[in-house]
């Protein structure tokens, strides 16, 4: 069994040199350290420290600290994005009712009209991102988001994390993501039912005034099929075969100062009167409350809490 | 910056993006190794059982009968004996799970609250990693332990002679799978002596009038 080897530095101890012509070469080699082998056991596997007197970390570390042993300075440090924003500012109050109502009756015109006239910040923050893109009218961009939105969706389906990189920014991403990495996903656009439109624009800075992003809220109304497969390929939620029409608040984001930025999606709006998800494939325990010991569970009448009806942006 | 804030994650994410497309094969693979009944033995389950989780298998079509599913856990380095596990071990397999946790919670043995832990810890993820309906519609397909690494220390005999004394150490490998146990025929002695006998009456012989 070969003992491993460890090397430590060693100095030359001063030698009788018989030969003259390389004293000089002596004389540096003895500045110069060199490294020579000494044996010992190389352990692959070192056990925890059992029966010790100081058990816990805080007293362990103080006698460390006192026999001499330095801890390195420790960079508490975190990734920061300076590509996307980290959230949704100032963000758009879908009107309750939205897409429920025909336009042929009286409070569909009403309510079409409202929207129509656009609220005086979002035409200030179109005019802004028009001074940093060009190419940016409020016409054309609706079509341009609802082909990111089904480039990005069918790039998270074959998990093309490149392409998604590219189509979805960085604080949307690990939503889109999360959890999904071991399950299949088949998802398809069947059609659009109402022509998407920009409803919401604003244009936060971020820390310093000049740093410019603009986010748009697209309103898009399509009918797309989902369903999740879990690690076995059984059904988790939603049916292929089913398309279901759905009304979506997209909001996408660019980063108007950086002339290489691009539009990409941010995030979704789910207003507080959308209609409840369905239920998954399963049962699903919940936790119940604490019974004392006389209780029992029938009686109580507890009831599952519900949560509240709030928008919140996915 | 913000490039090069993702680098290190993007490296990490497209490691852990070949594991996935590894574990897709090893899907393909394992499904071809139940079909073929192939024997596979400890030594060779041991090193990448974690990475048995990680396979991801194609979505089923309706008429196909439901995969149970299967979750693979284990424990490394238990200050036990393997032999002395193996006595657990074999206790185990093929019960179902609130069986085996009631067993294991009435054994004596060391062994017996660790691999009860990880029993639970199993259990636990099923249930929220793996997408397991209910949490006793599980049983143990499969139960071993395999050797850990020892340390070794000197063990003084008398007249100047030593020994290697080794400190056992042992992993222990579990695989629950969702549905009912099989059942396993219980054949008795007097069952393989009549078959022993049927075999004899079975044989031809050639060549003869």
């Amino acid at each position: 069994m070969a003992t491993s080897i460890c090397r430590t530095l060693k100095y030359f101890q001063p030698i009788t040199c018989q030969n003259i012509k390389c004293a000089a070469s002596l004389l540096d080699v003895r500045l110069v350290p060199v490294l020579v082998p000494i044996r010992t056991k190389k352990r692959f596997f070192i056990p925890p420290a059992v029966n010790v007197k100081d058990k816990t970390q805080a007293e362990q570390e103080v006698k460390a600290r006192a026999a001499g042993m330095v801890v390195r300075q420790q960079y508490t440090e975190r990734p920061i994005n300076i590509s996307c924003t980290a959230g949704i500012f100032d963000p758009y109050v879908p009107p309750e009712g939205d897409a429920r109502l025909s336009t042929l009756s009286k409070e569909g015109l009403k309510q079409r009209t409202e929207q129509l006239r656009q609220s005086a910040a979002s035409q200030l923050s179109i005019r802004k991102i028009k001074d940093h893109d060009p190419d940016f009218s409020s016409k054309a961009f609706p079509e341009l988001a609802q082909q990111i939105f089904v480039d990005a969706h069918a790039a998270l389906t074959q998990f093309n994390k490149e392409k998604l990189h590219s189509l979805v920014t960085e604080r949307c991403y690990p939503e889109m993501v999360r959890g999904n990495r071991y399950k299949t996903l088949r998802w398809g656009f069947i059609e659009s039912l109402e022509p998407p439109r920009v409803v919401h624009t604003r244009c936060p800075d971020m820390i310093s005034k000049g740093n410019l992003y603009g986010q748009v809220t697209v309103r898009m109304h399509s009918r797309q099929t989902l369903a999740v497969y879990d690690r076995f390929g059984r059904l988790m939620m939603g049916d292929e075969d089913e398309p279901r029409d759905v009304l979506e608040y997209l909001v996408l984001e660019r980063h108007l100062v950086n002339p290489y930025g691009c539009w990409r999606l941010h995030g979704k709006i789910v207003p507080a009167w959308a209609p409840p998800k369905d239920p998954v494939v399963k049962t699903v325990m919940i936790p119940g409350p604490m019974l004392k010991p006389g209780d029992e569970f029938e009686t109580l009448n507890y009831q599952v809490p519900k949560p509240k009806a709030v928008q919140w942006y996915k | 910056m913000a490039a090069s804030a993702v680098t290190w994650a993007g490296l990490a994410s497209i490691g852990r993006a070949c594991g996935h497309i590894r574990s897709r094969l090893l899907g393909s693979s394992s499904t071809l190794s139940q079909v073929s009944c192939l024997h596979t033995s400890p030594e060779l389950n041991c090193k990448h059982w974690e990475r048995k989780n990680l396979t991801v298998y194609p979505p089923q079509n309706k008429d196909e009968p439901r995969r149970p599913a299967e979750i693979h856990h284990c424990r490394r380095q238990i200050k036990y004996s393997k032999d002395k596990m193996w006595y657990l071990a074999k206790l185990l397999r093929g019960m179902t799970i609130d069986q085996a946790l009631t067993q294991l919670e009435f054994n004596d043995k060391k062994g017996a609250k660790i691999i009860k832990e990880v029993i639970l810890e199993a259990q636990d993820m099923a249930v929220k990693n793996h997408n397991v309906e209910y949490k006793s519609n599980l049983y143990i397909a499969e139960s071993f332990s395999g050797k850990g690494k020892y340390l070794k220390h000197i063990r003084y005999h008398g007249r100047g002679m030593c020994g290697i004394m080794d400190k056992v150490h042992c992993h222990y490998f579990v695989k629950l799978v969702e549905g009912v146990p099989p059942i396993v025929e219980q054949k008795t002695g007097f069952d393989q002596a009549k078959e022993y006998v049927e075999q004899l009456r079975n044989r031809t012989i050639i060549h003869s009038l």
